[in-house]
């Protein structure tokens, strides 16, 4: 008999679009697991022609939900072709900006996109299993939720007037200063949200426990790991050097400029995908899977840079007897905990006296030819790699995206999911909708479209080689 | 002097003869759309904007470049120019490529303006996606060809009031550009001071600095006026 293949899709609840082939065996068993992105988007070709300061307004329309992490890496590159660097005002607001997106993103992947299957379990109704859902039975945690993404949001907002395609992070710094009636608006936000993040934890926590076996049996296959460390190893976001770390915890590379990523990045593209694969160069393609991400920032940190973060960072760590922890169900957790770090961090920056000042942009022109830049989105490390003639055109972009960076460790989740739950042609809706929350655990935003409440029809197929349909599933 | 009678929109006034009617209706507070008129310099009637009904006269004649003469009667606002007001902004964003959303001049640009006016929710023309040049090698100013709508107001504002005449135009029809001495790189222009009086002329993000990004654009168009009225004073 001829291979069987099983195609989801949409993927639903995600960011953008995706389709998942799982392919079977003759004998009904998962044999490999395709996770497809369709949309090409052509950035990297269309930028080209255009003046490299045109960069930071350009490149945030990548993506929705992390429009200031692009913003912050083209500025960053920006600034290496000028030769310039912010004003410290400039860094506290970009950092202010920069954990109101992580923060926002962080609430809607836990609570708009991922309580549903804490809450309200995998094999429920999946015409429920949803934001609105939740609003219905737990209409506290949907509200909270709601709430800390408006306090991201609300970041950005106060300081340039905009929510999500935000102006105002320039070359050498800011367009717009922050008021004091904007700092104190802010600051009122702090005791709420720390009380948000951590009923999120305990959600987390609790599932952590009466799903155990699960939970540790997730997708847990060992990878390499990279993330932006500040100068002592500890967490860190927006400005800060890079460390690769393997599966053991073992250090691969410590702080590393940005600007070497090429020397340990390399890229392929795939047939199947319009993602490129990016991995660890010294470690070859079929050994150098790395993640990104949350998961990947707390597994190479060394420390948390705020108390209370800091203090679940050690519960995290006591998992895996300090090594890293590679279920890929513990995005979860960490990226709560990097929510409790980023509002304990705001709440330090709105508190500096300097966050008001006016000193918020240093002026500068073309210098130098070419540019990189990177940041950590809520997804993990971007760069940003331009290069442009003597007059500020650009003449090459590279874009290296997080979920990019993740879809090989991605596709071989799903595969190990799949391998677990889907058995023949047999599919039931809580099965295939696991495979697709291992995918939601690394959150991929895969275009700019949101689509919060996943109301996308899904359609499974299991075909055989020559593409006739077995077997169809629909729902929606 | 002698005025004489006209009558806009149902509106009986007396007027100074050797105006024009777009003259006539911004002293009124009548309004007109326009995008080629630039207070300073001559109007040539260019963007098809500012066409009033004038009775007894079959066409749309351009308010800007018609005179005021006495039993006038014009309207401005009938259905008749309202729909090629709407056609012409159309035409203006089909012709070139213009993404606002990434544009240095999104939120203070006349186009845009324009467009928010007559209601521009779609586009009914299939778009022309021309491929066109964004001259960087000004080392101060873009000129960037995807946002030029030919109003040619740098043309004239260079040639009339900054007396260089670096800017002119050259081809026919949509294939028509703007180009710096005879269609040479701006920044290797003999007669182009670097005075930036284009730049705030321009009423789109074609003309901008590059020491700026989006939400950083300031554009004066009033000032060329005002530098003209300076003048006359022979001080
Ligand atoms: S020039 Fe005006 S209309 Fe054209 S893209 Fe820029 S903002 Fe939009
Ligand atoms: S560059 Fe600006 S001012 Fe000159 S013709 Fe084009 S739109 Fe008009
Ligand atoms: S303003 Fe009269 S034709 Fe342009």
């Amino acid at each position: 008999m001829d291979k069987r293949r099983i195609f989801i899709s949409p993927v639903t609840r995600i960011e953008g679009h995706a389709n998942i082939t799982i392919e079977m065996d003759d004998n009904g068993n998962v044999s490999d697991a395709l996770f497809h992105v369709n949309e090409f988007r052509g950035f990297e070709k269309f930028c080209e022609g255009r003046m490299y300061t045109e960069m930071p307004t350009i490149t945030p329309r990548i993506c929705g939900i992390c429009p200031t992490s692009h913003t912050l890496a083209s500025v960053k590159a920006c600034e290496m072709i000028q030769g310039i660097q912010p004003t410290y005002t400039a860094n506290l607001l970009r950092r202010l900006m920069h954990i109101g997106q992580n923060l926002s993103s962080h609430a809607l992947s836990f609570f708009h996109l991922s309580s549903p299957d804490f809450l309200l379990g995998y094999d429920s109704d999946p015409a429920k299993r949803n934001i609105l859902g939740i609003a219905e039975k737990y209409p506290d945690i949907a509200l909270k939720g709601i709430r800390l993404r408006k306090f991201g949001q609300e970041l950005s907002e106060r300081i340039t007037g905009k929510k999500i395609h935000i102006m105002g992070i320039v070359p050498g710094g800011m367009a717009y200063p922050l008021t004091e009636d904007n700092r104190k608006a802010l600051l009122a936000w702090i005791p709420e949200a720390i009380e948000t993040v951590q009923a999120g934890i305990g959600i987390i926590k609790k599932f952590h426990e009466e799903n155990a076996e699960m939970v540790a049996s997730f997708a847990t296959s060992p990878t390499l790991y990279l993330g932006t460390v500040g100068p002592d190893g500890e967490h860190e976001l927006y400005d800060g050097k890079l460390r690769f770390m393997d599966a053991d915890g073992t250090i691969l590379q410590d702080q590393l400029l940005p600007q070497q990523y090429l020397e340990f990045i390399a890229e392929r593209s795939v047939n199947w995908s319009y993602l490129k694969y990016p991995y660890y160069k010294p470690y070859g393609f079929d050994k150098g899977f790395y993640r990104v991400g949350p998961l990947a920032r707390l597994n190479v940190a060394s420390r948390m840079r705020t108390a209370l973060a800091q203090r679940e960072f050690e519960l995290f760590k006591q998992m895996n007897n300090g090594k890293p922890v590679h279920g890929a169900f513990y995005f979860h957790y960490t990226r709560l905990i990097e929510a409790l770090s980023d509002v304990e961090d705001a709440e330090r920056i709105l508190n500096d006296p300097q966050v008001t000042s006016t000193h918020i942009q240093h002026h500068g022109r073309w210098n130098y030819e070419e540019g990189i830049g990177s940041s950590e989105a809520p997804r993990g490390t971007l760069f940003h790699h331009y290069k442009t003639d003597e007059t500020g055109k650009l003449k090459m972009v590279n874009l290296l995206i997080a979920t990019g960076q993740n879809n090989p460790s991605m596709n071989r989740s799903v595969l190990e999911v799949a391998k677990q739950y889907v058995k023949g042609d047999d599919i039931k809706e809580g099965m295939l909708n696991r495979v697709e929350s291992t995918i939601r655990c690394y959150d991929p935003c895969l275009s700019c479209s949101t689509h919060a409440i996943g109301q996308m029809p899904m359609v499974i197929e299991v075909k055989d080689k020559r593409g006739v349909v077995l077997k169809r599933l629909e729902r929606g | 002097m002698n005025t004489i009678p006209i009558i806009i929109d149902e509106k009986k006034l007396e007027v100074d003869p050797g105006k024009t009617i777009l003259e006539v209706c911004r002293e009124n507070e009548i309004e007109i759309l326009t995008m080629c008129h630039l207070k300073g310099v001559l109007d040539i009637g260019a963007c098809r904007l500012c066409l009033v009904e004038i009775e007894g006269i079959n066409k749309l004649l351009s308010a800007c470049t018609t005179k005021v003469a006495a039993n006038m009667i014009i309207r401005t606002n009938t259905d008749r120019i309202k729909k090629y007001q709407r056609i012409t902004t159309e035409l203006f964003f089909a012709e070139r490529n213009h993404v606002c959303a990434v544009c240095v001049a999104n939120g203070k640009c006349e186009l845009q303006d324009l467009g928010y006016k007559v209601g521009l929710d779609h586009i009914r023309y299939p778009h022309l996606f021309p491929q066109c040049e964004v001259d960087t090698s000004h080392p101060w100013y873009v000129m960037d060809h995807n946002r030029c709508i030919m109003c040619t107001r740098c043309v004239r504002v260079c040639n009339e009031v900054e007396g260089a005449h670096n800017w002119d135009v050259m081809n026919r029809g949509h294939q028509v550009r703007v180009i710096s001495d005879f269609n040479s790189p701006w920044g290797e222009s003999v007669t182009c001071t670097s005075c930036g009086k284009c730049l705030h002329a321009c009423p789109t993000g074609a003309i901008w600095p590059k020491a700026i990004v989006q939400g950083q654009l300031q554009k004066n168009p009033g000032m060329i006026n005002e530098l003209v009225e300076k003048r006359k004073m022979k001080l």
